[in-house]
């Protein structure tokens, strides 16, 4: 009799995991086949699968709340149904629990785990591990069961599950309006591949097939402005070997190295321009005489005509590096005017 | 309660694109943000039903040198100051002097040079004078 009851108690709680197991594999597909375009990268703001402190304030309000967003969207970024409209609403629901167990270690998340890392003989596993792996959760103990890597993993993704119940504040409160940096462009949103960048058509086929700016720069020297990559030092380092001419392959650019200096007002470094820089990458004629007649002191240059874009502001501000660099160009340290009258006394 | 068979790897792409799409379009409220120095060119395109022509500097630097095309091809040192068509293009004029099957991909491929938003205006994106005149950014809803 008392082995029956077991018998039954067992067979129940197995065909109840089984349920169980089965919603989180769909909740699972349907999270990699929708959600995770978003959700796996945290793209647009979205509380990325697995980031507790992310989580932790949505999880906060419920689930209800949880499977309301997922079902009718959360402008601006969250269409209805993560945009997936022909998904059934409790398969959407199963894709939130199964991002809400991302970060919570829930025992079923355990069980799936477990299922996951021994596909082979899960049929034949199945009535015995539930009933087993059950009472060891309940105990809390960090399961001395069969799979030992998974139960590591449990034990740890525990505690930080018990830390997030504090809302912990994400560093990305946009809708902030005393946000620091509010016009600056975030780092998370710098050389975005052409679909993101906001210019180009996503809805355009060949988009797609563009180079994404990231998959160029890889192993470039880096800059803090423009594109972020030093393009003098790119090509002074062989890092990009850019034609000179585009059908002769061998043609080599006629560098010329003469610095010439331009003393400014006040207390500002006097402008060193290199013509070796420029002419490794640009012709006498592309400068001269248009932009800038070939003799001293015939060029009236300010930073006000750089700003609207002409003189150095035809490139600089532009495509080479903006105005903001200011001791790229600003590079000679003048004589200080305390160390003069100290001279003269 | 089996799982229900997935619809492939295709299917799933098209669904995760479709999504991006959505979460994109969700997105258009904010301003672009594009690379340093792509050029936007729309002289002709909208009025002739095409999408405005985005020039990617940035990708072309890498592999010329500026004098190329701003020297040897005449392009003037201005966004949509150089008068382009499909016509000059054909002829090896402008952007026709690589891109044309040879050098560079040629002109069949539309797509990938009209490839902006519509409407989107001729620009040099990021640019000084862009940042100057641009308003503030408008509080996100």
């Amino acid at each position: 009799m008392h082995g029956l009851a077991r018998l039954s108690v067992s067979i129940l709680v197995a065909a109840a995991s089984g349920a169980a197991t089965a919603d989180v594999a769909k909740g699972k597909s349907v999270y990699e086949k929708t959600c995770a375009v978003c959700h796996g990268s945290g793209l647009a703001g979205a509380p990325k699968i697995g980031d507790a402190a992310a989580w932790a304030p949505r999880i906060k309000n419920g689930n209800a709340a949880l499977y309301a967003s997922a079902l009718n969207g959360k402008p601006p970024a969250m269409p209805k149904k993560g945009g997936a409209l022909d998904t059934p609403d409790a398969d959407v629901k199963s894709a939130v629990d199964y991002m809400v167990a991302s970060v919570q270690a829930k025992p079923d998340a355990k069980k799936d785990a477990r299922k996951e890392d021994k596909k082979p003989d899960d049929k034949t596993a199945k009535p015995e591990r539930p009933a087993e792996s059950a009472p060891a959760a309940k105990a809390g103990e960090p399961s001395v069961v069969s799979v030992a890597p998974t139960a590591a993993l449990a034990a740890v993704a525990t505690p930080v599950a018990a830390t997030t119940s504090v809302p912990a504040q994400t560093p990305a409160a946009a809708a902030d309006i005393n946000a620091f940096n509010r016009l600056l462009k975030p780092v998370g949103r710098r050389n975005l591949p052409p679909a993101e960048d906001g210019i180009h058509d996503p809805a355009n086929d060949g988009t797609i097939a563009l180079q994404a700016p990231l998959a160029a720069y890889g192993n470039l020297p880096k800059s803090n402005a423009g594109n972020r990559i030093d393009w003098v030092q790119s090509i002074a380092t062989k890092k990009i070997t850019p034609r000179w001419d585009r059908n002769d392959l061998k043609a080599e650019p006629v560098v010329m190295d003469l610095n010439i200096v331009r003393e400014v007002k006040g207390s500002m470094p006097d402008v060193v321009y290199p013509h070796k820089q420029h002419t490794e990458w640009l012709d006498c004629s592309n400068c001269h005489p248009a932009i800038f007649v070939p003799q001293k002191g015939a060029n009236q240059i300010s930073m006000a005509a750089i700003l609207l874009g002409q003189k150095c502001g035809v490139c600089h501000g532009k495509v080479a590096f903006p105005v903001s660099e200011c001791r790229n160009c600003h590079s000679k340290k003048k004589d200080l005017a305390v160390q003069k009258t100290a001279e003269a006394k | 309660m089996a799982p229900r068979p997935t619809t492939g790897p295709i299917g799933r792409a098209l669904a995760a694109l479709l999504t991006l799409l959505f979460v994109l379009a969700f997105l258009d409220i904010e301003p672009a943000r594009a690379e340093y120095g792509d050029v936007v060119i729309n002289n002709y395109s909208d009025a002739a039903g095409m999408r405005p022509v985005v020039f990617p500097h940035w990708f072309h630097r890498i592999r010329f040198r500026c004098k190329v095309c701003h020297a040897d091809l005449g392009f003037q040192f201005k966004a949509g100051g150089n008068q382009i068509n499909m016509a000059k293009i054909i002829d090896g004029q402008f952007c026709g002097a690589c891109h044309n099957g040879d050098i560079a991909w040629s002109v069949e491929n539309c797509n990938l040079c009209h490839s902006a938003k519509p409407g989107t205006v001729t620009q040099v994106h990021e640019s000084t004078i862009q940042k100057l005149a641009a308003p503030a950014e408008p509080a996100r809803k």
